[in-house]
């Protein structure tokens, strides 16, 4: 009776961890990943915005991607002026300054995004690592030793 | 009746089986490699997708490229960095840098871009090509498993009875062909290989009975009838040679054997012209021939008794070297010319065994019909064995003491033409 109580109580934990949280795990990491995408984005932006500035560029000669790696020369006469996508397909006409403070105030935002990303995916890993413990628990089965503390 | 007697036969047999599908194949794990299947063709089906888009992507391209040169420049947004553009335009509309791989890219017109981009289109329909028949083949697996899993559920049972068991005879024939053979190529193997081998080739001329292992192989019992033959002539034939063959081993020492036999060997000689009374030039063959045996006789005679088999049997395989030592007597023996029955048997060997001695000895105008009265079938097991003593030959004439040391360290030459020519 008891270990028949016990061997379904643990099959549900495993089906939680399984079905639940470790897809949830996956799913916040992979989220959090495009969120450093976009903070690289926006920093090479940055970077790049400001590289202008340092070298007043005021003309542009660059190479267009067509697709498939063909490239096409393009030439930029004014590159005073910069589209700056804001999210949801807009796309809003600054001039370096304007773009810079944009930029920093969206990368504010990503980093918190980050932040909040990666406590989610802290507390998914406690999650996980608690109902293991229950598992083992309702195993009965000796605690593990904690890992010896990492010495720097 | 005969159903009835097939049936008890296969009874009897154990050969008769009735299987429950199911068991063989559970309905449930029939169930679930459909599903594997199942799960393999969604991924193929996403690949094809996924290879699909860069056929129409490729093909959109292809339009965009030939139609970009149609004017001098195009008003475009140039993208800068992945979140940002600048308002600009497409200019030198007919210069494109196309990706070749591995870093390289290469400038080219809109034409010779479209070109490479066809190109590229083609190798993408032989992906899809090869695609859709990996998702044919998994469909046809997965019907194959879903009906299996279906029969299996419905209770079908599998009746199994081996056909053979109707006609035994048959099936005992060939196994009973198959086992008998190859006890036979070993013995073959077994008996050829150490004879073969210069190694054992001593130990073979002392004994002769080591030959009888090896003549259960067909072809080598063949042959070996062939060589009985030519044995007994050449019993008849050394019995005339005795005489020379003395003379011989008292010249071996001497270097020229050829001088010794001028004397002694008038009588054999007269035996070869009255068989060939034209030709000088056969005489002055034989005589050549005849020298080579008369001194590996009187090495061999030294040793074993045997030699003279052994050594005629050589001559049959190295026929090649023979002759070659014959020529070299040429020059020298035609005085000496002893009528020695053994070089006439070296020839009829060869003529018997191989193809390339033949022309060799027509070229020397040595008759085969000499050669042939002269028989040497000693050399049953020797054939192997002989080369070595052929091959020293040549040497011993000039050096006629060294020979004997020489010839132990044959040359596998003859041995491997003994291997070619068995099948």
């Amino acid at each position: 009776m008891m270990d028949g109580y016990i061997q379904e109580k643990i099959q549900k934990f495993e089906e939680f961890v399984d079905g639940h949280l470790k897809p949830q795990l996956v799913r916040a990491i992979a989220e959090r990943d495009k969120v450093f995408e976009q903070q690289k984005v926006f920093s090479d932006l940055r970077r790049n915005i400001e590289n202008l500035e340092k070298n007043s560029v005021t003309s542009l000669r660059t190479m267009v991607n067509l697709g498939s790696e063909v490239y096409m020369q393009a030439d930029v006469p004014d590159t005073q002026r910069i589209f700056v996508d804001v999210g949801l397909g807009f796309h809003v006409e600054f001039t370096w300054s304007e773009a810079l403070n944009f930029i920093a105030l969206r990368e504010e935002k990503i980093a918190r995004q980050i932040e909040e990303y990666t406590r989610l995916i802290a507390s998914i890993k406690a999650r996980i690592k608690l109902v293991c413990e229950g598992i083992r628990e309702l195993l009965q089965l000796p605690a593990e030793k904690s890992l010896p503390e990492r010495v720097f | 009746m005969e159903e009835a007697a097939a049936a008890a036969r296969a009874a009897a047999a154990g050969k008769g089986t009735v299987t429950p599908f199911a068991s063989l194949f559970p309905s449930n794990e029939a169930q679930k490699a459909a599903k594997r299947v199942e799960e393999k063709i969604g991924e193929k089906e996403k690949e094809l997708d996924c290879i699909n888009e860069f056929v129409t992507e490729n093909a959109n391209l292809i339009n965009l490229v030939s139609k970009l040169p149609d004017e001098l420049n195009h008003e475009i947004m140039v993208p800068f960095g992945k979140a940002a553009f600048f308002p600009g335009r497409l200019i030198h509309t007919n210069e494109f840098m196309v990706l070749l791989g591995e870093g390289y890219y290469a400038e080219r017109t809109a034409k010779q871009t479209v070109e490479i981009l066809t190109r590229r289109g083609k190798v993408l329909d032989s992906q899809v090509e090869s695609l859709k028949a990996n998702m044919r083949d998994l469909k046809a697996e997965a019907s194959f498993f879903d009906v299996t899993a279906s029969e299996a559920a419905e209770g079908l049972v599998e009746i199994r009875e081996d056909f053979v068991e109707e006609n035994p005879s048959k099936k005992s024939s060939k196994s009973g062909k198959f086992l008998p053979l190859h006890p036979l190529s070993q013995l073959a193997l077994l008996g050829f290989s150490p004879q073969s081998s210069p190694f054992n080739f001593q130990a073979i001329n002392d004994k002769n009975d080591n030959k009888n292992d090896a003549v259960e192989d067909d072809e080598y019992a063949r042959i070996m009838s062939r060589l009985d033959e030519l044995e007994k002539e050449e019993l008849e034939a050394e019995d005339e040679e005795v005489d020379a063959e003395d003379d011989d081993e008292s010249n071996v020492q001497q270097h020229d054997a050829a001088e010794s036999n001028d004397e002694s060997d008038t009588g054999e000689q007269t035996d070869a012209t009255e068989s060939d009374s034209e030709s000088h030039e056969n005489m002055q063959m034989e005589a050549k021939s005849n020298q080579l045996p008369h001194q590996i006789h009187s090495e061999t005679t030294k040793s074993g008794v045997d030699s003279s088999k052994a050594f005629t049997g050589s001559i049959v395989e190295s026929a090649d070297i023979i002759q070659t030592n014959s020529r070299q007597q040429a020059v020298t023996s035609p005085q000496a010319s002893k009528p020695a029955f053994d070089s006439s048997k070296a020839t009829t060997g060869s003529i018997m065994e191989g193809g390339d001695p033949i022309p060799t000895n027509l070229q020397q105008s040595v008759t085969s019909s000499q050669a042939s009265k002269p028989a040497f079938d000693s050399s049953k097991a020797f054939t192997g064995s002989i080369v070595e003593r052929t091959y020293n030959l040549p040497t011993s004439r000039g050096q006629p003491t060294v020979s004997s040391q020489v010839s132990n360290s044959q040359p596998s030459k003859p041995v491997s033409r003994f291997k070619m020519r068995r099948p």
